[in-house]
């Protein structure tokens, strides 16, 4: 009896005998949400083989950024390596006393950016000179020794860079009794300029990369919509918002994004393996011990992430350009 | 529930496919709407379905004037008129069951709910044990009957039938209208669009008759036979 009465009621006219309470409401529209997801998930591969494709496609396309980004971070570790100006030579002035030499060291030692200060004399220098130059029965018909008394400066491994050289640069330049001081920045300065071209190039590249991701899930996207005209007609004739509609075609955008960052990753992963044993022997030539460092656990969630949002907003594109013009005939 | 005032409708290159119509479909009030080809009757019933707007005249629905109701509003006000279609439009690709619990999916309902409403609906149309069935396995008729418990599943006080019986022979046409009767019993306006003359015979009802676009009947057509 009580079950009639309830039937009855399901299917008696206006008004409505039961409402959905607030909280039903976003209780169902998480459950909708969760559900949505997996739907959308297992929507992908009603047609694998375009499925496949596609996210072949957005992972190649993904993987040259972040291949690109494995290399420069190893180029990088490379000539940071390079990059140190480990010692600044300080050239003092012929006429300097020794007592003045003395006392300059004893300021120097009191920089907070010079680790150590090692005087070579100009006798020593001379010494030096002779033994490695092989002109030494030449050099003894010196009136006097040429060459003035030299300051090794090692600045602290805080300023061992061309920024932090360049300041103590000019400090060391300032003291009294230095008539020149030398420091080997240049070579680094240009392969330093070199790597930002070569940066801004690469930049350009991921850029246009990208852009054709958002391209092809957006075209993805579109040609499902257009698709399911007819079952968009449907669920807008029921009662369906555009919101409700776009949901599904928003996570399958979603998906496409995060499994073409997945593909993404393997592939860098496979292609710095293959670099690894050819990029070991290379530096080996130089005596240089080098591990390849491939993407760690950040970077491959950032890249992931990025591809998922990518994917999303390529969506949302198509979504927002072609699903909200399709209206019940 | 309805009412029409000096409601007309020009369609591009001048086409006038309604003039100056005037009607008023009262809560529970059960009608037909006829007329031929281009009468204006599916141009009447999309009026009603928000699918176009009126150039001119006045629409009221259940209170609301939706003349010039924003499209955000749509949906919302789509929820309180149940649709039944000619060609049924349901989705394919899902169930019976899935079909029908579609419009209280789209208001948020729970599952449990939307499976228990749905098997009522489908047990008042007559098709109880039809539930995991492709609607594509099912005869025109009994697409029918799906496409009318989706329509009904949250009891609209509003049901609008275009050419419901168009494709079904004469016995399940008297069934399904028989079906829209009893719906009436529990409140519901209903409003059939259909060309079937003989048909409407059959039934007492107010009919609403189109010709060119001009309401010319509005009346009883005739007493039923028996």
């Amino acid at each position: 009896m009580a079950k009639q009465k309830a039937d009855k009621n399901v299917l008696s006219g206006s008004p409505r005998i039961t409402k959905v309470s607030f909280f039903g409401r976003v209780a169902s529209v998480f459950q909708q949400h969760f559900q949505q997801i997996f739907t959308s998930f297992s929507e992908l591969w009603k047609t694998p083989f375009a499925t496949l494709m596609t996210i072949l496609v957005l992972g190649v396309a993904l993987s040259l950024p972040s291949v690109f980004h494995v290399l420069y971070k190893n180029t990088e570790r490379v000539t940071d390596q390079w990059d140190k100006a480990s010692e600044i030579s300080l050239f003092l002035k012929k006429d300097i006393s020794e007592q003045r030499i003395q006392v300059l060291i004893n300021k120097l030692g009191l920089y907070d950016d010079i680790e150590a200060v090692t005087h070579i004399t100009s006798h020593q220098a001379l010494q030096e000179f002779k033994e490695m130059s092989g002109f030494s029965k030449a050099l003894n018909y010196l009136d006097e020794n040429p060459l003035p008394d030299v300051l090794i400066v090692v600045p602290v491994a805080q300023a061992m860079n061309i920024a932090g050289s360049k300041l103590l640069v000019a400090k060391l330049k300032r003291e009294q009794g230095v008539d020149l001081v030398r420091v080997d920045i240049d070579w680094i300065e240009k392969l330093q300029a070199i790597l930002s071209v070569v940066v801004d190039i690469v930049i350009a590249i991921a850029v246009l990369l990208l852009l054709s991701v958002l391209l092809i899930v957006s075209n993805t996207i579109r040609l499902n919509i257009l698709n399911q005209r007819s079952e968009i007609e449907v669920f807008k004739l029921v009662g369906a918002t555009n919101s409700f509609i776009q949901r599904p075609f928003l996570y399958v955008g979603a998906w496409y994004g995060l499994l073409g960052g997945l593909i993404a990753w393997l592939l860098t992963f496979g292609l710095v393996q293959w670099l690894h044993s050819g990029v070991i022997s290379l530096m080996g030539l130089y005596q240089v011990e080098f591990q390849i460092s491939v993407m760690n656990l950040e970077e491959v969630a950032i890249l992931i992430a990025v591809a998922t949002f990518l994917g999303f907003i390529a969506s949302y594109i198509s979504v927002k350009q072609y699903l909200v013009k399709i209206e019940p005939k | 529930m309805i009412l029409f005032e000096e409601v007309s409708k020009v369609y591009a290159g001048n086409f006038s496919a309604l003039k100056e119509v005037d009607f008023h479909l009262k809560q529970g009030e059960m009608a037909f709407l006829t007329g031929h080809s281009g009468s204006g009757k599916s141009t009447l019933l999309k009026l009603i379905s928000l699918m176009e707007r009126p150039t001119t005249g006045r629409i009221v629905l259940n209170g609301n004037d939706i003349s010039h109701i924003k499209g955000n509003d749509i949906p919302y006000m789509r929820r309180h008129i149940g649709m039944i279609f000619q060609d049924h439009r349901l989705l394919m690709n899902r169930t019976v069951l899935e079909n029908v619990g579609l419009p209280l999916l789209i208001e948020g309902y729970n599952q449990y709910e939307i499976k228990r409403r749905s098997l009522v609906a489908l047990d008042k149309v007559g098709l109880s044990g039809k539930e995991d069935y492709a609607p594509i396995h099912l005869s025109g008729g009994e697409q029918q009957r799906v496409g009318i418990a989706r329509a009904i599943i949250n009891q609209p006080p509003l049901l609008l039938a275009d050419e419901p019986t168009g494709n079904l022979d004469p016995k399940l046409s008297l069934e399904i209208l028989s079906l829209f009767e009893s719906l009436n019993e529990f409140g519901m306006s209903v409003l059939i669009a259909t060309h079937d003359l003989g048909l409407i015979a059959k039934m007492r009802y107010r009919t609403l008759t189109l010709k060119e676009g001009i309401m010319i009947n509005d009346g009883l057509m005739r007493e039923r036979n028996g």
